[in-house]
């Protein structure tokens, strides 16, 4: 049975192909342009991992790993960020949160694999 | 339509929009310098467009954001403020950016000199800021001391240094964490260098690749607070053992000694000794003690190497590393030998005196560093003998033969990769030295040979090839017998009249072999298909030899490495190849006229006569041969034959590449090799190529 | 989760050679890359188009179009190389495929495909692994493992036709009855 993966990014490009490199991999991907979107899509799911950008308009990857850690059914769900080398100070805020992990972008198709292969498991 | 073009048009359009309201936010700001929304706007747009560029292969955008990025995070933490010259920049970056998007990464030499220009003002902007001269906001720069500036490295004033001490659990990939992603973000904040430590490694049979085995030592100088450096390790803290401490308050990168020091940690694997440093000239008194090692790691402090002549002792010579990390550092070499060729190319292209002197010493670097990562993936071949030892003596018990097994040349070093393959085969042919070789003590003695048969295994090196020889002085083979069982199996015509070599060759012939025994040659052939087939899988050939009554000796012919090779580029049509350097003779250009019209396929080069084939002609390329040719005169066996081609190009550093199972009956091509553009080139072996394509018996025979 | 739970919902990625569409299973497809220069290899079948630099290795490439026996035409700006990974002799090998066009990544019910039809003796099986059915449109799930490794070419044309007329013919009996 494969895995469920939800992707949060404002921007469609990298929802995409963020998106598309998972299905490649046989998951299940259930996509979100806002932290609102995700929270409102996620009800009722089986989500078997969060992938977020750290850095939205609204609500930021960190706001929403904590709003979904206050959820019931996804207090344990692994959420990786999605960020740049620059936003580094943000990783205590984002541990402190609940955040699993996260991936420095640019990465490659291969990397991102990788790690939500590792977090699966 | 292709769907990672059609993610990168994605890209486009929504960079497009975003382009588009960066440039409104600044008109905006332009009347109205405090306008918050739009301050933070501008930041994420440029944070957006610098982190998603990178993604889509816009790597000029990300670049070229990255500065406009952190300025703008000056701003908007009220350490920057915006004025005209920011404006009027920022707003001309507007253009610039919907060039960059439209043009990609590949500018022309005008482009690349405005954006470099472009980039290097923005440069100025941020350092004038960082170094804390900045006619921006005097005031916050003092308020805020300079912690401001912690992001960026580059400012040597007011480093620290510290020691990181990491042990990550054995378990640490398990939930998605690379170490070395770790290690490369500290290299990130400042001047940093991690000592592996590699000792716990175990060995091959008990390795478990899903482990983490290393530990790492880091020294970083930066203007981080410790806390920064914590938080880098904050998602493993609980799978780790973590211990950072400042050992200087200043960069002791800076210091000569110390990074002498920090290298030989590196090389030897020592573990780092604050007292050693405390002695080095110039360091010492800088030296901050290191934090009491906490009680949970005794064995830690245990080891610690002793100040001085003791700890020179204690150096180790070796050290173990599992296959997997040499196989990726070769990979890694392969890949730097491949982008100096694309430097090399660029460099050609671009006049440039101070560039061409970067890449000749790139290139001096890296051919070193080729030459090393290569010898260390070498390894002696006693490392599989030993067990043929162990064949040989329980094997003759149970034939109840006495053989004197001699082992010469362990010590000659061949590529990881072939030793490995190499074991079955050499077990085979020994087998069946015993077997079938090596009388039983009677019949030797009736023979007036020596009770005791001897087996000698010897390797040495030849050229750029290694030579395995397996003899034995038993009862060899007869060629007539050979002749006849294969005539009998249909693999030679009755008519055919062969000479000794080929009839040995025949042994190597699938189907020469059957269980059905006939007097000494009976099952000597067991397999010897397979052993052929295996060694050729290696690049390598085998060569039989034999004398009835007297004894057979196996030749194993390898090359030293399956990866890397000098090469010579050539052309043929549009098409590049590579001809290994070691095989080639000389290169004469000669005019397509007196090729066309040579009869016979032989041609007159000083004094020889030079039997020669065209590639064009072999390869079947389409096209005219230009006027002048050239032809590579290579070594073939104890001969001289031409190979026609185009124009030669030059040397290059070859790194092998396999063609992969469609292609294994192109067996005349070794492999495939990436050039500086990125397209493939084939890398031609000579020997199979004219024993293949040559029907000149010319070649064969009168060139000797 | 129990399998009485779920269905099964594979993905797979659809592209065209000629008028015709087929399918990959998407655990097949590695990459899609534009159509690039083709280093060729001398002395090969016409469908061995040659080897490309994929990632710093080198990545054979096969004209699907003449694999199967289609009439080659010019290469377009829609024509791609497909990364397959398929097995061969329990390795994994990768080789790059040439198909006219990528239309799409699809999810289909795994109970929803019809099984490919016995073609005859004429016709070697194991190429389809099954149909699905789109739209009214039949689309050739094709099992890359058996396509790519083998060294003849395929008349897949005349295959997909006999596949296609054959499940019309089953359709409209049922119609019937």
């Amino acid at each position: 049975m494969s895995k469920t993966v939800l992707v949060v990014d404002d921007s469609p490009s990298i929802r995409e192909a963020v998106g598309y490199t998972l299905q490649t991999e046989g998951y299940q991907v259930i996509k979100a342009e806002s932290g609102k979107d995700a929270l409102e899509n996620i009800d009722g799911k089986q989500v078997d991992l969060v992938i977020t950008d750290l850095h939205m308009p609204a609500m930021n990857g960190i706001e929403l790993t904590k709003e979904i850690r206050k959820l019931n059914d996804f207090s344990r769900v692994p959420i990786l960020l999605l960020t740049t080398e620059s936003q580094v100070s943000k990783k205590l805020e984002a541990k402190l949160a609940g955040a699993t992990g996260w991936i420095i972008k640019p990465f490659v198709a291969e990397k991102l694999i990788s790690v939500v292969k590792r977090v699966l498991r | 339509m292709d769907i990672m073009e059609d993610f990168k048009q994605k890209f486009i359009e929504e960079a497009d929009e975003l382009i588009s309201n960066l440039e409104a936010s600044l008109l905006i700001l332009e009347k109205k310098p405090h306008e918050k929304e739009h301050i933070e706007k501008v930041f994420r747009i440029m944070h957006t467009l610098k982190g998603n560029g990178g993604m889509f292969g816009f790597n000029k955008i990300s670049e070229f954001t990255h500065n406009l990025e952190s300025i703008y995070d000056f701003v908007r933490s009220g350490e920057m403020e915006i004025n005209k010259e920011l404006l009027d920049i920022t707003l001309l970056s507007v253009d610039h950016l919907k060039m960059l998007l439209k043009n990609g990464d590949n500018l022309g030499s005008d482009l690349q000199k405005t954006h470099s220009n472009f980039t290097s003002k923005i440069e100025n902007i941020i350092n004038r800021k960082l170094m804390g001269g900045n006619d921006y906001s005097i005031e916050k720069q003092i308020g805020y001391g300079d912690n401001s500036a912690g992001l960026f490295s580059g400012n040597a004033a007011n480093r620290k240094t510290f020691y990181i001490k990491f042990q990550p659990n054995e378990y640490i990939f398990n939930n998605g964490t690379n170490p070395l992603f770790l290690i490369d973000e500290i290299n990130t904040l400042g001047t940093s260098a991690a000592v592996a430590h590699l000792e716990n490694i175990p060995a091959a049979e008990t390795f478990d690749c899903t482990k983490c085995y290393t530990w790492w030592e880091i020294f970083v100088a930066t203007h981080e607070k410790i806390s920064t450096l914590d938080d880098v390790f904050i998602f493993v803290e609980d799978d780790s053992k973590i211990k950072i401490s400042e050992i200087a308050p200043s960069d002791l990168f800076l210091n000569h000694d110390f990074k002498k020091y920090i290298e030989n940690l590196q090389k030897s694997g020592n573990q780092f000794n604050i007292e050693f440093l405390k002695k080095l000239p110039g360091i010492g008194d800088k030296i901050k003690p290191v934090a009491e090692e906490t009680p949970e790691q005794p064995e830690m402090t245990a080891q610690l190497p002793v100040v001085g002549k003791v700890k020179a002792e204690a150096v180790i010579s070796s050290i173990r590393v599992s296959s997997g990390k040499v196989d990726l550092l070769m990979n890694l070499v392969s890949e730097m030998v491949t982008l100096q060729a694309r430097l090399n190319l660029y460099t050609e292209s671009h006049h440039d005196p101070e560039l061409l002197s970067i890449a000749e010493s790139v290139q001096k670097l890296s051919r070193q560093l080729r030459d090393n990562a290569f010898s260390i993936s070498l390894i002696p071949i006693g490392s599989i003998l030993t067990r043929f030892q162990r064949l040989v003596r329980d094997l003759s018990g149970d034939l109840g033969k006495k053989i004197n097994f001699i082992i010469k040349g362990e010590e000659t070093e061949l590529d990881k990769t072939i030793i490995e393959n190499l074991s079955d085969p050499l077990m085979h042919i020994l087998r069946n030295s015993l077997d079938h070789g090596i009388e039983t003590p009677e019949v030797r003695l009736k023979n007036g040979k020596t009770e005791e048969g001897n087996i000698y295994l010897k390797a040495f090196y030849s050229g750029s090839n290694v030579h395995i020889e397996v003899k034995d002085d038993g009862a060899g083979f007869d060629p007539e017998k050979i002749l006849q069982k294969a005539r009998l199996k249909g693999l030679v015509s009755e008519q055919a009249i062969l000479d000794k070599s080929q009839i040995f060759d025949l042994v190597f012939t699938p189907g020469f072999s059957t269980a059905d025994a006939v007097s000494d040659i009976s099952g000597r052939g067991v397999g010897m298909d397979v052993v052929n087939r295996k060694i050729s899988e290696i690049r390598g050939e085998v060569v039989l030899d034999s004398e009835k009554g007297k004894g057979t000796t196996v030749t194993i012919i390898l090359p030293l490495t399956l990866s890397i090779i000098d090469g010579m580029q050539v052309n043929i049509g549009r098409a590049a190849y590579i001809i290994p350097l070691y095989a080639v003779h000389k290169i004469y250009s000669v005019s397509h006229l007196v090729i066309q019209n040579a009869f016979d396929n032989i041609i007159a080069l000083e004094g020889e006569q030079l039997p020669f084939f065209s590639l064009r002609e072999q390869f079947g390329v389409d096209g005219d041969p230009p006027e002048r040719e050239e032809i590579v005169v290579v070594k073939y066996e104890n001969r001289k034959v031409g190979l026609v081609i185009d124009k030669v190009l030059g040397e290059y550093q070859t790194v092998l590449k396999p063609l992969g199972k469609h292609y294994k009956s192109q067996e005349f091509i070794s492999g495939g090799t990436i050039l500086g553009d990125g397209t493939v080139a084939l890398v031609l072996d000579t020997n199979k190529i004219i024993s293949k394509f040559s029907n000149n018996t010319q070649i064969m025979e009168e060139s000797r | 989760m129990s399998d009485s739970q779920s269905k099964v919902i594979n993905s797979y990625l659809t592209f065209k050679l000629g008028e015709v569409m087929f399918a990959s299973h998407v655990e097949n497809v590695i990459k899609i890359l534009e159509m690039q220069h083709i280093t060729v290899v001398p002395r090969t079948p016409p469908f061995m188009k040659g080897v490309i630099n994929l990632r710093g290795n080198v990545l054979p490439v096969i004209d699907a179009r003449i694999k199967f026996g289609i009439p080659p035409t010019e290469y377009t700006k829609k024509t791609c190389i497909l990364v397959l990974s398929i097995q061969i002799d329990d390795e994994h090998v990768e080789v790059g495929a040439i198909v006219d066009a990528v239309k799409d990544v699809l999810e289909y019910d795994f109970d929803k495909i019809l099984p490919s039809p016995g073609l005859g003796s004429k016709y070697k099986s194991g190429f389809i692994e099954g149909v699905m059915k789109v739209n009214d449109n039949f689309i050739m799930i094709l099992n890359m493992n058996t396509v790519f490794s083998t060294e003849e070419i395929i008349d897949l044309q005349e295959q997909t036709e006999k596949t296609v007329e054959k499940l019309k013919k089953e359709k409209s009996k049922k119609k019937v009855i």
